[in-house]
């Protein structure tokens, strides 16, 4: 009873409210980063430098009105939010923040779940979630919206291979789907020492299929207004970009455990303190990256996964391969 | 308990399998297949095969939809005309030869079904070994012969499809 409900229902609370508080202030971490890099303040109004803004925009949008287009598909319309925030959300459940803790004399894993195909799982409902972005695209019975929903279905189908193929050599280095194991084997030597091409093809189709700035095709507003989710307001449009911060940290969170060495470090601060740092250091460079780059243009984005990524991505796995055979 | 969760999905796949064929909208089409891809994935986690279920989940309802889903958006296909509609030609011959076939394959299915059981997948095998290598044994020591062929001939159909794609 209590190991099968107690302990996973307080575990689901904390997390998701935990998770909740940092997407909505990473918003406000990327507004300020954002604004300082370009010599301006970022919000500086409500409260010490702005720091009730994440709640202030939370309460703007609960009360803003909601309005659904005349010529648009009202059920797939309604639908595509929540199919965007529940797969965002999900994903959280397999990723281990932590070492194991003991409280009240209990052992805690610092995750919900572990199953035997934990990277199989994050890779299979990332992509279940960016049908929330194409079809609400195509509901909205807009142009914009249209070509945005059209542009997010070909970037996740070409970024998504090179993002799985980077994801295979750790697979193969560490012998294991299951996210935990492939912590607890990077004790000694983190990942992106064994992996670097890896490393990078993935931070690159990440950022790329987060829709974020160099490669953000989806909702480009110089060419699309807003792209997919021009016709949305109030909490639906919410929704959809709390779904956006939520895989933004997702992906900080598998860069971190698959690559940077999850919660391992030096121990004079517990593991959760290490991965959230590592975390919020891969948010950073996101923003960083999004201050920096310049938007690619369309073709060339196509350019990169097709004729770069994708062949070094397959390089690699044949390396690791050759590699693991001679050792 | 299982059996119970077991046949309620296998309704809800008939019902969005029967859904793809009379929604109007293209779209919906998809996104039921996409329904019907998903609930196949959780039968086959009742099964107890973590794994074919995600992959499932990766392969049909994640890129193969995706793809379905880009070419209809491409093509830009709202609705069917009347003509199209699948409930008036329901009982047209053809389909009704297609419907007898396939109750004929489902009727040969269950008849040797109970003769699939006796498979080397079985719940002790995959704790003792753990499921992903009992199936990567299956498929590259046992059937590296057919799965090899299979592969030559899915490449030979990607390159005969790039050849006809090339000619228009």
């Amino acid at each position: 009873m209590v190991e099968y409900l107690i302990i996973p229902v307080i575990k689901l609370i904390v997390m998701f409210s935990v998770f909740l508080f940092i997407a909505a202030y990473t918003t406000y971490m990327e507004r300020k980063f954002l604004g300082h890099m370009q010599m301006r303040y970022g919000p500086m109004r409500v409260g010490f430098h702005g720091l009730l803004q994440p709640i202030a925009d939370g309460i703007k949008n609960f009360f803003k009105e909601d309005v659904i287009p005349e010529n648009a598909d009202k059920a797939v319309f309604v639908l595509a939010p929540a199919i965007s925030i529940a797969a965002a959300i999900i994903l959280l459940s397999v990723i281990p923040f932590g070492p194991p803790i003991k409280i009240l004399g209990r052992e805690i894993n610092l995750y919900l779940a572990n199953p035997s195909i934990g990277i199989l799982f994050i890779l299979g409902f990332s992509t279940l979630g960016s049908y929330g972005n194409i079809l609400g695209g195509w509901s909205s019975g807009n142009k914009y919206g249209y070509m945005g929903g059209l542009r997010a279905s070909a970037m996740i189908i070409s970024y998504e291979i090179s993002m799985a193929f980077a994801v295979v050599s750790i697979i193969m280095v560490t012998g294991s789907f299951s996210i935990v194991d492939m912590v607890n084997a990077q004790t000694g030597l983190w990942n992106v020492f064994k992996q670097p091409v890896a490393f990078l093809v993935f931070l690159i189709s990440g950022v790329a299929e987060l829709n974020r700035t160099p490669f953000d095709m989806p909702e480009a507003e110089s060419e699309l207004c807003c792209g997919y989710n021009v016709e949305y307001s109030s909490m639906k449009f919410a929704l959809f970009f709390l779904a956006e911060y939520i895989h933004m940290i997702v992906f900080a969170s598998l860069v971190a455990t698959l690559f940077l060495g999850g919660w391992h470090g030096p121990a004079f601060v517990p593991g959760v303190v290490w991965f959230f740092l590592k975390m919020f250091a891969v948010i950073f460079l996101c923003i960083w990256v999004r201050a920096t780059f310049p938007r690619l243009r369309y073709d060339k984005v196509m350019k990169l996964e097709w004729k770069f990524l994708l062949p070094v991505a397959l390089l690699n796995i044949l390396a690791t391969g050759m590699v693991m055979a001679v050792l | 308990m299982e059996q119970a969760l077991i046949l309620i999905c296998g309704i809800i796949a008939i019902v969005t399998a029967v859904m793809v064929i009379l929604s109007r909208n293209t779209v919906h089409s998809a996104m039921w297949m996409v329904g019907n891809c998903f609930i196949i994935a959780v039968l086959f986690l009742l099964l107890h095969f973590q794994f074919i279920a995600i992959l499932q989940v990766i392969v049909y309802a994640g890129a193969i939809m995706m793809f379905i889903i880009y070419a209809i958006m491409l093509l830009n296909l709202r609705r069917a005309d009347d003509s199209a509609d699948p409930l008036k030609n329901l009982f047209n011959g053809r389909y009704l030869l297609v419907g007898l076939l396939f109750i004929g394959i489902v009727i040969l299915g269950v008849g040797f079904g109970p003769m699939a059981l006796k498979g080397s997948m079985t719940d002790q095998a995959m704790m003792k070994l753990g499921e992903v290598e009992l199936l990567a044994n299956y498929i590259f020591a046992d059937g590296l012969l057919p799965f090899e062929l299979v592969s030559v001939l899915l490449t030979a159909a990607i390159v005969g499809a790039v050849y006809l794609a090339k000619k228009n």
